[in-house]
């Protein structure tokens, strides 16, 4: 299954994770300890994120660090101005149709 | 209400809220407004109910590519919720290489008001994601204030600048 950054950010712990990495990397533990849920079910958010590429697990010594790769986050900005620009594009044309429905039944009310 | 990445799209309509709904809801009406500019819609499947698909084609310039909705809800003539992707053509929805990045599938609301004759149509979207599980977490996320999200991706998209100052 391809991972993206929507799938990132669909679950609450994992915001929560990214909040917490957001301005300094983290030990793995610390982050897990701030939760309730087992470490395990924490990893496991942690590898979404990561293959989602918005976080990187370091190697530090004998501890692994997280580090968040946010720039990643400008994705979903950039959807949602493309998915504005897409409906605004549709409602032009629905405007369009619009009008032109209404003007031929008005042709044809004249007839009469 | 202008802002960049409020994603709730809002537009006035010269006509009546009754055939405003219409076009949305027939195969014929579709055909003609569905689409982008200078492409040519084909509807090979409208089931226009809850559970329904709106399957169909677009061809442009010699390309040619699948969208599909399904229906989610239906309450004529104020509110339709689908969710909408691009597909193959046995109506399995795919992803497109072609504009990225782009959610799966997005969950779009349409709601439908009418005041002096005019309609006034607004659209809410958010990304659906590859489950129902998935799906169900979005929406607990968007009913979380105390997460600060809201219902609408602009407030998304406020949170994810907020965490990436």
């Amino acid at each position: 299954m391809r991972r993206d950054v929507f799938q990132a950010i669909a679950d609450p712990t994992r915001r929560e994770i990214l909040g917490m990495i957001a301005h300094k990397s983290l030990n793995i533990n610390a982050v897990s300890e701030n939760f309730d849920v087992s470490r395990a079910a924490i990893y496991k958010h942690m590898k979404i994120l990561a293959e989602c590429g918005l976080l990187e697990i370091k190697q530090q010594g004998r501890e692994r660090f997280c580090e968040g790769r946010l720039e990643k986050l400008n994705e979903v900005s950039d959807w949602v101005e493309q998915y504005r620009q897409f409906w605004e594009a549709r409602f032009d044309s629905l405007d369009n149709y619009l009008k032109e429905l209404q003007s031929k039944k008005k042709k044809h009310g004249k007839k009469k | 209400m202008a802002k960049r990445n409020d994603l709730e799209i809002t537009r006035v309509f010269d006509a009546p809220r009754k055939l405003v709904f219409k076009v949305w809801s027939e195969a014929k009406h579709l055909a003609q407004w569905w689409g982008p500019k200078g492409s040519e819609i084909e509807v090979k499947t409208l089931e226009f109910r809850p559970g329904g698909i709106f399957h169909y084609t677009m061809s442009f310039g010699g390309g040619k590519m699948w969208g599909k909705f399904v229906y989610r809800e239906i309450v004529e003539p104020e509110k339709i919720v689908f969710a909408s992707s691009f597909a193959d053509e046995e109506g399995n929805s795919i992803r497109t290489s072609f504009i990225d990045p782009w959610p799966l599938e997005i969950l779009n609301t349409v709601t439908f008001t009418e005041s002096a004759g005019k309609t006034t149509l607004t659209i809410k979207g958010a990304p659906i994601n590859a489950t129902e599980e998935e799906y169900n977490k979005f929406e607990e996320m968007t009913a979380s204030m105390q997460q600060g999200f809201g219902g609408t991706l602009d407030q998304l998209a406020e949170y994810l600048l907020k965490i990436k100052e």
